[in-house]
């Protein structure tokens, strides 16, 4: 076996509060600087424990899109890393995030999908809530002594911090969180580009949501992964359906816009109309110009594809594809979010977006591009589900745990100066910096002793 | 008597048990034999070439919000688009189903009414597609279908159909199976 697919269980001086049960220590074997991650790391539940706790109990995560729930009322039952919550929009106009869950015995209070509600009653004792979280009315109020009842203190639980940028809001469990414009940082750049080169966006209707036998992180770590494309989509290449030569999307930038952010800009073939511009119709190119900075507007331009992960698990993909073998390429953008339900299975989101000023033919395509390529009866995306769930059965063995994953491509790759975003860009679209950013913060967050749980209700 | 004519005839003449009936019943049954045989190009042919076939997202709600089926699909095809889906599976690089998946598709709960055009015949049905795949476990797919089928010489062509499944959160990784 070669050097560098096994790892020495020496390699770092353990603490107990990074070491597992079995002597191993998470930093020695996750070494994102050699490029090299443990297969552990995928299906351990020892692993997937504290995942919980230093993770998904802590970060920002996205909940929603502002026009999932345009009017008071409107709700949306999500997760907030993965406790169940409800999103929804109070009969102000405020939107909110709460465990959702009643405060009594804990039943779910929130029991569709999406809604519209001015209360929520817990079926259970009858325990009623108010659109702002308030409890309006317990039952049989009457049997509580004095002191036994305190309404005012009894509301849905709040997430600990809940915030929008462009449109997106995210919310985070942890009281001590930084905000979430210095959370997302440079990463805010190229949301722009997304998310508003014109004007406003649209979360058309509601996700697929499904569920696969994978590892999320199987899941998260594909996202920027440009060179699977040509093998993996293969048969979209024989189809005609994707370009028939294997670098065919190398031309581009990776680029890691810290705290574990990571995107990639790849343009298409020169001078073909239908790779520019984000894949948008030439009539909205235009608006590039108005609704983003010079280099951003440039960016926006010159490429076709684009994909990002806002730390740890929420996802753009905006591609240029055909809706099938008859029909020119066009512009899609998906939105991504998967999470684990147990080490080896994974909730997965698929949101389809518009831009809310494109025209209703380019609306029309753009739709039935993605329900045709993307989502679980996609045809593109079918077959990375099934090196997911493939990937992690591999992993479940006490020998395969002992060997890493290969992410090297690119180590020695130096920034391209010239690349006119923040963060750092490097040259090729084929490397595996971007994978190696996102390893690094999960070691970081999984390794950083924290004060632990904070904010519970008594 | 022909399909066609029978299909002037009212409600009566598709009722179970009528020879019309019979042969719907049968022509769904050779579809289900198609796909459980990988003859999808075989399949591809029994479609219409201005069908539409789309499978809504479904939604938990409460029953006075109706089904909860809403603005979004898993499917949502033309002709062109389920040749694609055939072509695709013909190559060696569908990986989600190379190597195949085994698959059993049961119709069952059959009615036929007259479609809204002549010669057209409305069928509801309740589907079960189990799949079984490399060494997992089974997967099961339910619910209703709504086909539209037309009366041409020789037999049918499926002209429009509705896949209404029973998940809200499809628990079986993907939909590289064919409804």
């Amino acid at each position: 076996m070669s050097a560098v697919s096994t790892l020495s269980h020496a390699a770092a001086p353990a603490s107990p509060f990074t070491r597992l049960s079995n002597g191993e220590d998470l930093s020695a074997i996750v070494r994102p600087e050699d490029g090299l991650i443990s297969r552990r790391i995928f299906t351990d539940p020892e692993v997937y424990a504290l995942e919980q706790e230093r993770i998904f109990a802590r970060a920002w995560f996205f909940l929603g899109h502002d026009s999932e729930i345009p009017q008071p009322g409107d709700a949306v039952t999500r997760v907030c890393g993965i406790d169940p919550v409800i999103l929804i929009r109070d009969d102000d106009g405020v939107v909110r995030a709460f465990l959702n869950s009643c405060r009594h015995r804990g039943m779910r209070v929130c029991r569709t999908d999406r809604d519209n509600v001015r209360f929520l009653r817990c079926p259970y004792h009858g325990w009623s809530y108010r659109n702002n979280g308030e409890l309006l009315a317990a039952s049989c109020e009457n049997h509580y002594g004095e002191g036994e009842l305190e309404k005012s203190a009894l509301g849905l639980i709040p997430v600990a911090h809940l915030a929008s940028y462009r449109g997106l809001h995210f919310a985070t469990w942890d009281k001590a969180a930084p905000p979430l414009e210095e959370w997302l940082g440079d990463m805010r750049w190229y949301m722009d580009i997304i998310f508003a080169r014109t004007g406003e966006l649209e979360f058309v209707g509601v996700p697929q949501v499904w569920d696969a036998e994978c590892s999320w992180k199987f899941a998260t770590d594909n996202f920027t992964d440009n060179f699977h494309v040509f093998w993996t989509h293969q048969s979209l290449v024989q189809l005609g359906l994707l370009p028939d030569f294997p670098d065919f999307a190398a031309h581009g930038h990776m680029v890691t816009a810290g705290n574990g952010h990571i995107l990639h800009f790849v343009q298409g073939a020169p001078g073909e109309e239908a790779t520019m511009g984000l894949g948008l119709p030439k009539s909205m190119w235009p608006r590039f110009a108005q609704n983003l900075n010079p280099a951003q507007a440039e960016i926006a331009m010159q490429h076709g594809y684009s994909a990002g992960t806002m730390w740890p698990n929420f996802h753009w993909l905006q591609l240029t594809t055909a809706a099938d073998i008859e029909t020119q390429p066009v512009g899609i953008l998906n939105l991504r979010l998967e999470y684990p339900l147990s080490p080896t299975r994974t909730r997965m989101y698929s949101w389809f977006a518009i831009d809310k000023a494109a025209p209703a033919d380019y609306r029309k395509i753009s739709y039935e591009n993605y329900v045709r390529n993307f989502g679980p009866g996609g045809i593109f995306d079918q077959d990375d589900m099934e090196n997911w769930e493939e990937c992690t059965a591999a992993a479940m063995g006490p020998a395969a745990k002992r060997h890493t994953l290969h992410h090297r491509m690119g180590l020695k790759r130096k920034p391209d100066p010239a690349w006119k975003g923040p963060g750092i860009g490097y040259p090729d679209s084929y490397g595996e910096m971007t994978q190696r950013a996102w390893y690094g913060e999960w070691l970081r967050w999984m390794t950083k002793p924290f004060a632990g749980a904070n904010g519970a209700s008594r | 008597m022909s399909a066609a004519a029978l299909a002037s005839a009212g409600p009566a003449s598709c009722a179970p048990g009528t020879p019309l009936y019979g042969e719907i019943v049968e022509f769904l049954y050779r579809e289900a034999d198609l796909l459980d045989s990988y003859r999808f190009g075989d399949w591809l042919d029994l479609f219409a070439e201005d069908v539409r076939y789309d499978m809504p997202v479904r939604t938990n709600q409460f029953r006075a919000a109706g089904e909860g089926f809403q603005e979004m699909a898993f499917f949502d095809e033309n002709f062109a688009s389920l040749k694609t889906r055939v072509k695709r599976l013909e190559t060696e690089f569908a990986w989600a189903e190379t190597p195949p998946s085994r698959t059993r598709h049961f119709v069952s709960n059959v009615l036929v009414a007259p479609g809204e055009r002549a010669g057209e015949f409305a069928v509801k049905l309740n589907f079960m597609l189990t799949r079984t795949r490399a060494d997992h476990g089974y997967q099961m797919f339910t619910g209703r279908r709504e086909d539209t089928l037309r009366s041409v010489p020789g037999g049918f062509k499926i002209a429009r159909r509705r896949i209404f499944g029973d998940q809200t959160v499809l628990t079986n990784t993907n939909l590289s199976v064919l409804f």
